[in-house]
């Protein structure tokens, strides 16, 4: 009996002797394996944006900073140009809208899978891959209001040729031009983005439209709309980010923030701050605005597509 | 039988097809002239003396013989090349380790960890980079290719962590025990069996991260400021400094720096796209 007991529980025990080496090597190597990206993302991201923080209560000029408080945040939005550049950000939301229907309503016509759609769709993506200084470049030399300015000959050839507007000229114009050039750019990846989501639809849900006598309008507004729907909160939530966080570039080649502030989005108010004015704490403080914007509406994200689970 | 509706009948049918399909093909057309413009225009363009382009016709090659001769173009593009790539390598290095870890070895707190790492992904690059900019030139790192590697290192890493993590959380749990079972450790699985078979994800972190790379400007802005050290990019922004209206230059330049990134788009197009949407399916 107990020699029988004992032969049953040898090879549990074993396991277990051979096991827990393995776990407590599991253990070991997981931590291991996440130093390196621990390390390189704290340093250089997270003590930084801690810094920003720490900083957006100070008068810092990049040497010293000395502690002043909530007074900073107050004095920042009590300044007329902060507010202007909140406004300009403002303003940028307008172009979101134009920047999904556009791609989405490219992306139903792709859908139907025409011959040659493969290649549309690598030509209309393929923005993607230029800079944002080639873009810039290219869009000034779109807006620029000379005999060779492309929006200018466009009109002339259009029997517009009364009509020759100097976007970039103006204060109230030069984000509107911006606003254009960024609907351009972000197309292609919204697009691929929509048809993502399309290619989730089953053939026979559109077959099953078809036989009830549903046309084309029908099946985009009541099928794949409805369906794709995650897929465009995704693509505006990216494209917001994108207008509030990763235009610095095409700003500063495209307008340099002007005429006046013009065109300076906070993210490129920052820079010109810290940069150019050296008001460090006030690029800071700044900072912390931007940071806290673009991480609750990243939040708000993450709940959709978490949500839709 | 009910009385046959008019719109049903084959002529009518055919007809009404043939046109939406007409004006489908008319729009896509419109729209791929809108969006391949800019490459003709720049193309176009490069190859016009300023005087050509003022006049609006004519070709020379004045223009490229000037960039070439004005600008250190080869060694910006050498530059840009060495910092894209050694970027690369250690994003992939930490990311796919990183990933490994946080998806398939879960550790107590590796779930906090990867939070974190989500969090980090959600910071605006201007929000961070101007203490980043201090502290490295405070290290003496500015001017340096290794301060710039770090810099653009460390904000690619936590998407491509992301995308690791939730890659290698997709791969069947039995390929580790069957490799453990046959007395590889977790370190040798990673190795032989979880790098090859993440491939796929490696192409699409690469890609990624050398169109938003080779691309960036602000990062090289800050971090490389001496002509010797600037990347394609920095060196594609100052031309209007140096060559005061020189559009023709301009083009040429914008050209020559969106070349390399549209070649790699072009090759690995499928994998960006996988890059996008992964995100989605989180």
């Amino acid at each position: 009996m107990t020699s029988q007991e004992a032969a049953a529980r040898l090879p549990r025990v074993r396991r277990r002797a051979r096991r827990s080496p393995l776990v407590a090597q599991r253990r070991r190597m997981g931590i291991l394996f996440t130093l390196p990206v621990a390390f390189l993302i704290g340093s250089l991201l997270l003590i930084p944006i801690g810094q920003t923080f720490y900083y957006s209560f100070t008068n810092w000029d990049g040497f010293t900073s000395h502690w002043i408080g909530f007074t900073a945040y107050t004095n920042l939005f009590h300044n007329p140009e902060f507010v202007t550049v909140l406004e300009n950000n403002a303003v940028m939301l307008l172009a979101l809208p134009i920047s999904i229907v556009l791609p989405l309503a490219v992306a139903f016509l792709l859908n139907t899978q025409l011959r040659g759609w493969r290649i549309f769709r690598s030509v209309f993506f393929l923005p993607t891959a230029v800079s944002w200084v080639v873009i810039a470049f290219v869009a000034r030399r779109f807006f620029d209001p000379d005999k060779q300015g492309i929006l200018r000959s466009l009109l002339d050839h259009t029997g517009l040729g009364f009509w020759h507007p100097d976007l970039l000229a103006h204060e109230h114009s030069a984000l509107i031009a911006v606003m254009i050039t960024f609907i351009w750019s972000v197309f292609g990846t919204n697009m691929i983005i929509f048809l993502a989501g399309m290619s989730t639809i089953d053939q026979e849900i559109y077959d099953a439209a078809k036989v009830d006598g549903a046309g084309s309008f029908t099946v985009m507004v009541r099928i794949t709309f409805p369906l794709i729907k995650r897929f465009v909160q995704f693509a505006f939530i990216i494209s917001l980010i994108t207008a509030f966080s990763a235009l610095f570039s095409l700003i500063i080649v495209m307008t340099n923030g002007g005429p006046g502030y013009g065109s300076t989005t906070l993210e490129f108010f920052i820079y010109e701050q810290a940069f150019t004015e050296n008001n460090f704490g006030v690029a800071a403080t700044a900072g912390v605005v931007l940071f806290v914007l673009v991480f609750t509406v990243s939040m708000v994200q993450l709940r959709l597509l978490r949500s839709d689970d | 039988m009910t009385t046959p509706n008019w719109s049903q009948r084959p002529g009518i049918l055919v007809w009404r097809r043939r046109t939406s399909k007409t004006l489908t093909y008319f729009a896509l057309a419109v729209v791929t002239v809108i969006m391949l413009y800019p490459f003709w225009l720049m193309g176009q363009m490069s190859f016009r003396s300023l005087n050509q382009y003022y006049l609006g016709k004519g070709f020379s090659l004045t223009t490229w013989h000037d960039l070439f001769a004005a600008l250190p173009i080869g060694h910006e593009l050498l530059n840009s090349t060495l910092i894209t790539l050694s970027s690369i390598l250690v994003i992939l290095a930490v990311s796919t380790t990183g990933g490994y870890a946080l998806g398939k070895l879960q550790y107590r707190l590796s779930g906090v960890v990867f939070l974190i790492i989500i969090s980090a992904m959600m910071v605006p690059m201007q929000s961070m980079i101007i203490p980043e900019f201090v502290n490295l030139a405070r290290l003496g790192f500015i001017n340096h290719y290794y301060g710039a590697i770090l810099v653009y290192s460390a904000l690619g890493a936590p998407f491509a962590t992301f995308l690791m993590t939730t890659y290698f959380r997709r791969l069947p749990e039995d390929v580790i025990e069957a490799s453990l079972i046959d007395g590889l450790g977790y370190g040798s699985v990673f190795f032989r069996i979880m790098l090859p078979l993440a491939l796929p994800a490696i192409a699409t972190v690469a890609v990624l991260q050398f169109i938003q790379i080779w691309d960036d400007l602000l990062v090289g802005l800050l971090f490389l400021q001496t002509p010797a050290h600037r990347t394609i990019t920095v060196g594609l922004e100052t031309i209007p400094a140096q060559h005061f209206q020189d559009f023709p230059m301009e083009m040429a330049g914008s050209l020559v720096s969106a070349l390399p990134a549209v070649i790699v788009f072009l090759i690995f197009q499928r994998y960006l796209v996988r890059g996008l949407t992964m995100g989605m399916s989180k």
